[in-house]
């Protein structure tokens, strides 16, 4: 009980998360007034949805292409579902290490509802292990090693609708490893018109992937790379279904959105960005937005520069030459390619500086100055 | 060529869980064996000063670490050498653990040290430390707290790796040991044990054998056990896993079982920790020592064969 702390967040906006990176929030923030959190020393013990049972003994999990095989007591790569007596479990559900109320452009999702909050949420773990992890110290720790809080479903949805939030966002870590819980704060959300959206880097199986989109509004993908070696070296993962989700999520119709960290001699040659984009434009079409974001050192390649303002531009400008019509750079606020432009007349139809949307010249989802039609989920 | 230990113990206690006592019996046997100056010499050369770290397998209840060989081990180095009570911390990842095992937690400045690197004050590196292709932040048990490391492990099978012992045991060492179980840990087992804290602390490693899980691991299994009723004791991490391997492969033999290999687990990370230099896998080169006592300690068999 040494650990455990009541935290009224009426009095503080207190620490959540073990961390102190940028992207995962501190505080509470805007969670002050709404209700208590409770941290907590318990994990969950619920049943994982999609494993086998091996003959002989152990499990197979099936929630990512990893397919780890798990005995007694063990538990898979992602460090968050264990193996007890061959049930399977998740020790992450409704248990969230971090938290916060982010605009929606912070996913960065700039076609989804522009403009709006996403009540943003995580938990410990992680599928893959990216040297350049913004998150690593909770997508690559155990639950135990983190703080956590009692977070259930019902909670987060009553949040949302008490504070008028319009998103839920499954994000920081890896949402696919908290696929169940997820899935339920998704599918609970919908009934009471809450929209959901997944932040991942789409290593998952093409089932649970399937299962869930009905309960999904737009997706954002991290697509670390356009080579499988770039997959293999610093991701610790596969490129191929990577790719292959991709496409799956796009016939599902499902509004998606690309991010490439662009990283200093490792992912950001002329070629690279040509083979990206002409892949995106191959298989996905050239109306699913991209963005270049800029790499700042940390985790395990503190040794490499930020990302040159100069190398995410030639990015920006090889892919629109290969025909990408939204494509953006990231993490580089003021820049004018942070703002969406028009495909048919070229003007702007949302200027953005950082998060934040100065203006929007556009009426529903058409360009107010030529009548455009912008791809994307945009409020009438 | 590595020196390797077997003691084992023929008396009445033989079949059963062994007291302090007996585990005493033959850690003195040991000690005489190991090297070719006194008992109370050898652990003075081993532990000179500083603080000593003990490190458990308690990863299940029914067939962890035993105490009384943690504190067999421990009055022994403060029966022959300088330290102190307070110098000696017995660890493993978390406080639970060593509770749900028997263990009494102890994180003051007095007596015996006992605690989880969850323990307050405790944690994990800053700083990563690496070899291979993963990275980690290690226990600062180690990093910080201790001056020399006794890897404390228990001998039996496991489902990916093959063998479970001193290796795979600082896979709880890491704060990320998923991480390192691809490929039945080759050559994860090896980077493990070559992170710096690991590799250059590591002074002993004493496997309890006594009672030997052949099968199922790592989780417990009543069926696939077995009393060796003996230690596997050496300076060498490699070598000593390498003469559990042997043990671990004549019980499957014993029991009708397949080799580990041919089951698709083949324990081909000794080798890599051989080729980083962190011991001997190669049985020719490994001096092993095979010493049978009795409830007196008394030497009823010496030889260099395992069986």
């Amino acid at each position: 009980m040494d650990r455990r702390r009541f935290i009224k967040c009426v009095s503080c906006g207190s620490v959540l998360a073990a961390t102190q990176t940028e992207l995962v929030p501190e505080i509470l923030g805007g969670l002050q007034n709404v209700c208590a959190f409770e941290y907590t020393n318990e994990l969950s013990e619920v049943e994982a949805r999609y494993y086998t049972k091996l003959d002989g003994g152990g499990i197979e999990c099936g929630i990512c292409p990893r397919k780890c095989r798990i005995t007694d007591l063990e538990r898979g790569y992602c460090g968050t579902r264990e193996n007890r007596n061959d049930k399977y479990y998740t020790l992450v559900y409704g248990k969230a290490c971090a938290m916060n109320i982010d605009p929606i452009e912070k996913k960065p999702l700039f076609h989804f509802y522009p403009g709006t909050d996403a009540f943003s949420l995580a938990t410990a773990g992680c599928n893959v292990n990216c040297k350049c992890c913004q998150n690593w110290e909770i997508s690559q720790q155990r639950p135990e090693q983190v703080q956590n809080i009692d977070l259930p479903p019902k909670e987060i949805v009553d949040i949302c609708r008490a504070r008028s939030i319009p998103n839920i966002a499954y994000t920081y870590s890896e949402p696919v490893i908290f696929y169940e819980y997820m899935y339920d704060t998704a599918a609970l959300g919908h009934e009471h018109g809450i929209k959901s959206v997944m932040i991942s880097g789409g290593y998952i199986e093409s089932e649970p992937l399937n299962k869930l989109l009905p309960h999904l509004d737009a997706i954002k993908i991290d697509l670390k790379a356009i080579r499988p070696e770039y997959y293999r070296d610093y991701v610790d993962g596969e490129l191929q279904p990577v790719l292959d989700r991709l496409v799956q999520i796009k016939n599902a119709g499902k509004w998606l959105e690309l991010v490439y960290l662009v990283l200093p001699t490792l992912n950001d040659s002329d070629a690279e960005f040509k083979e990206l984009a002409g892949w995106i434009k191959t298989n996905l079409g050239p109306e699913v937005p991209l963005h270049f974001s800029r790499f700042h050192p940390q985790y395990l390649l503190k040794h490499l520069p930020a990302t040159p303002t100069a190398t995410l531009e030639r990015a920006v400008e090889i892919s629109r030459a290969e025909g990408l019509q939204f494509v953006y750079l990231g993490n580089v606020p003021g820049h004018a390619a942070e703002s969406t432009y028009c495909p048919t007349c070229g003007k702007i139809v949302i200027e953005r500086y950082g998060y934040r949307i100065n203006k929007q010249n556009m009426k529903g989802n058409v360009c107010r100055s030529c009548g455009h039609e912008i791809p994307g989920v945009f409020a009438g | 060529m590595s020196r390797v230990i077997v003691t084992k113990y023929k008396g009445t206690g033989a079949g059963k869980f062994y007291d302090e006592k007996i585990y005493r019996l033959l850690l003195d046997t040991v000690f005489k064996y190991i090297a070719s100056v006194y008992p109370e010499k050898y652990l003075q050369q081993l532990f000179p000063g500083g603080a000593v770290g003990m490190k458990t397998n308690c990863l299940t209840v029914f067939n962890p670490t035993m105490k009384p060989l943690a504190d067999a081990l421990s009055q022994a180095i403060l029966d022959m050498t300088s330290l102190k009570e307070n110098d000696i911390i017995i660890w493993e990842r978390t406080g639970r653990e060593l509770k749900n095992c028997g263990y009494t937690l102890n994180i003051s400045a007095r007596g015996r040290r006992c605690l989880g690197t969850d323990a307050g004050g405790v944690g994990y590196s800053d700083e990563f430390y690496n070899s291979g292709s993963v990275s980690s932040l290690v226990s600062r048990v180690l990093t910080s707290m201790v001056d020399h490391s006794i890897n404390l492990p228990v001998l039996k099978d496991h489902s990916i790796a093959g063998l479970s012992a001193g290796l795979k045991n600082m896979y709880g060492a890491v704060h990320n040991p998923n991480k390192y179980h691809g490929r039945n840990c080759d050559p994860y087992a090896a980077h493990v044990n070559n992170l710096e804290p690991i590799r250059d602390k590591h002074r002993l490693t004493v496997i309890d054998a006594v009672r030997v899980q052949y099968d199922n691991g790592p989780g417990f299994d009543n069926d696939s056990l077995e009393w060796h009723n003996g230690l596997i004791v050496s300076e060498d991490p490699v070598a000593a896993d390498r003469i559990g391997l042997e043990i671990v492969e004549y019980l499957r033999r014993k029991n009708n079982l397949p080799p580990l290999e041919k089951v698709g687990r083949k324990v081909a990370y000794l080798d890599s920790a051989q080729e980083l230099k962190l011991g001997i896998s190669d049985l020719s080169l490994i001096d092993l020592k095979v010493i049978t006592i009795d409830d007196y300690g008394n030497v009823i068999a010496e030889g260099s064969e395992l069986f």
